[in-house]
């Protein structure tokens, strides 16, 4: 004596096709989110370790630069306004950077390795690069100044751009699901016009009987959506472990993981609720008109 | 609050491209009152029943039931004045994919009774027309006769203050058809108005209520028909 379900609505072809679409928009939407929130958190990484705005390179021509040449331009450096702080960076690491480009063989003293300074800007300054560069070339004309703000511009810009169309392609992929939910529902209104006639002549308020559609969307969108949203965690598991595999840079750190696994746990959810509200509104609008 | 449970004023009605099957019906329901509804087949009998239960819009004319006017309503408040009425529909309209119980307890489940409520009443009442062991089975598996009797108890199992009821007797034989007769009586005793759509001369014959009677588009009330005939 089940009586919740007034409607035959299982075995509407609605009942068939629904859940297929909405597992496979849950899937491609919770990826596609995942990889918007991936890019941001990649990006601000990024930005955070990305101190060094300019860098100056002294080449050396004969041996070692000298130390005095070194210290002139820091001294230089360090007086001019707008500049937080200019390091040179130690031989060492240049090596090792030689190292990891050229092979373990060189021998880096062979090699007349230029100086090269770090500078990070105070962001609150314009440095006035034209009157640097010509302090720079009276020390010494071989100095080369390279502002790398403008490529971190662009690359930044490419990620907001991503960002952008992951974020769109995630709400479309949304609205796919809403919308079928919204279809199926008028479908099955027309399909069960007869029962629902019934109901309302016996009594039944337009919003008895939006309850049993949104019940059973619902119970559709909660069952279809966390599968969609399982196999997305599992491909984004997957694609974790092969790009470790592969050696690629990608970090998947715990803030990451947690942010990344509340998408996967609250997908479905939000999915189902978004789902059962298509529904009624789908039903009330329609017994209203 | 106005004594009537329905007034109809100057109310005519016609089908799409159909000829007028009422014009200027003007007549008045009162509380507890019991009237048959006679006239010949097509006259329009479910059609002024359908017009009452606000399943069909009249072309003309005005319509007040329970006091309220359903034509000026808004469609979402409609379900409160049809919670009011009790309706046996000449082709029953019972839902095939629910059990007889689940048919006859519908109306209170609409109104938010406690399943378990509506259950036991649904019992009761089907075990007083006689469907106490089709309570299980599906209205497909069930005669003409019993599935009236089941659209009969669905339609009383709310106590309405209307009961409208189409051919209620049709597949009955004449014995259940005065038993039925009497639950409507036992109804009507406890307030509730009674319209019976009927072509049973012998309903007609055995029971002294006045009739609604369909001539030539227009309804005449006879008080008393043994009287009129
Ligand atoms: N939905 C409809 N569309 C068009 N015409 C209709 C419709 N329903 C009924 N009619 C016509 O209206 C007239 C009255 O029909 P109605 O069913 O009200 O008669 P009735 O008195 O109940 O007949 P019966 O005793 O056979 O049940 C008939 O001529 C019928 O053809
Ligand atoms: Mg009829």
């Amino acid at each position: 004596m089940n009586n919740q379900q007034d409607l035959p609505l299982k075995k509407d072809i609605a009942a068939r096709f629904v859940p297929k679409v909405v597992a496979l928009m849950v899937y491609l939407g919770t990826l596609c989110f995942v990889f918007t929130l991936f890019m941001i958190h990649s990006t601000k990484l990024w930005e955070g370790q990305l101190s060094t705005q300019l860098t100056l390179e002294i080449p050396t021509t004969h041996g070692h630069p000298s130390a005095d040449l070194q210290s002139r331009v820091l001294h230089l450096l360090n007086r001019t306004p707008g500049i937080q702080s200019a390091t040179a960076v130690p031989q060492k690491e240049i090596a090792s950077l030689l190292h990891s480009l050229l092979g373990e063989k060189v021998d880096e003293t062979l090699l007349s390795l230029p100086i090269i300074i770090d500078i990070s800007l105070n962001n609150n300054e314009i440095v006035d690069i034209p009157s640097l560069e010509t302090h720079l070339k009276n020390i010494s004309s071989d100095i080369q100044l390279t502002d790398h703000r403008s490529w971190q511009a662009h690359v930044s810009d490419v990620i907001h751009m991503s960002v952008l169309i992951a974020l769109v392609v995630t709400a479309l992929v949304l609205f796919v699901a809403l919308a079928t939910t919204t279809f199926a529902t008028r479908t099955s209104l027309l399909i069960h016009r007869q029962v629902i006639e019934v109901l309302s002549l016996i009594g039944a308020t337009p919003s008895y009987i939006a309850k049993q559609f949104q019940m059973n969307a619902l119970k559709q969108g909660l069952f279809s959506s966390t599968i969609g949203s399982l196999f997305a965690f599992l491909t984004f598991m997957g694609v974790g472990v092969l790009l470790e595999k592969i050696g690629l840079p990608f970090s998947i750190d715990s803030t990451f993981f947690s942010q990344a696994l509340c998408v996967f746990v609250l997908a479905p959810f939000l999915t189902a609720l978004l789902m059962m509200l298509s529904a009624r509104f789908a039903v009330l609008i329609t017994l209203r008109s | 609050m106005s004594e009537y449970i329905a007034q109809l004023v100057d109310l005519g009605h016609q089908y799409d491209e159909g000829s007028e099957i009422f014009k200027g019906v003007t007549f008045n329901i009162e509380k507890g009152s019991f009237h048959f509804l006679t006239g010949p087949s097509g006259s329009g009998k479910s059609s002024l029943l359908r017009i009452l239960y606000l399943g069909l819009k009249p072309t003309w004319g005005n319509i007040r039931l329970f006091g309220e006017d359903p034509l000026r309503m808004k469609p979402a408040t409609l379900p409160l004045l049809r919670q009011r009425l009790g309706v046996v529909f000449q082709e029953f309209k019972l839902l095939d994919h629910l059990k007889i119980i689940d048919n006859v307890s519908l109306p209170l489940r609409v109104r938010g009774v406690e399943a378990k409520r509506g259950y036991k009443q649904a019992q009761e009442l089907l075990d007083w027309v006689g469907l106490g062991d089709c309570l299980m089975s599906y209205p497909s598996a069930l005669s003409g006769g019993q599935k009236q009797r089941a659209a009969i108890a669905r339609a009383v199992i709310t106590r309405p203050q209307l009961l409208l009821a189409d051919e209620p007797t049709g597949n009955v034989d004449d014995e259940l058809a005065m038993k039925l007769l009497h639950l409507f009586e036992e109804l009507n005793k406890m307030g509730t108005a009674v319209i019976i759509a009927t072509h049973n001369p012998r309903l007609l014959e055995r029971s002294p209520y006045p009739q609604l009677q369909i001539k030539e588009a227009t309804i005449n009330v006879i008080p008393n028909h043994r009287i009129g005939e």
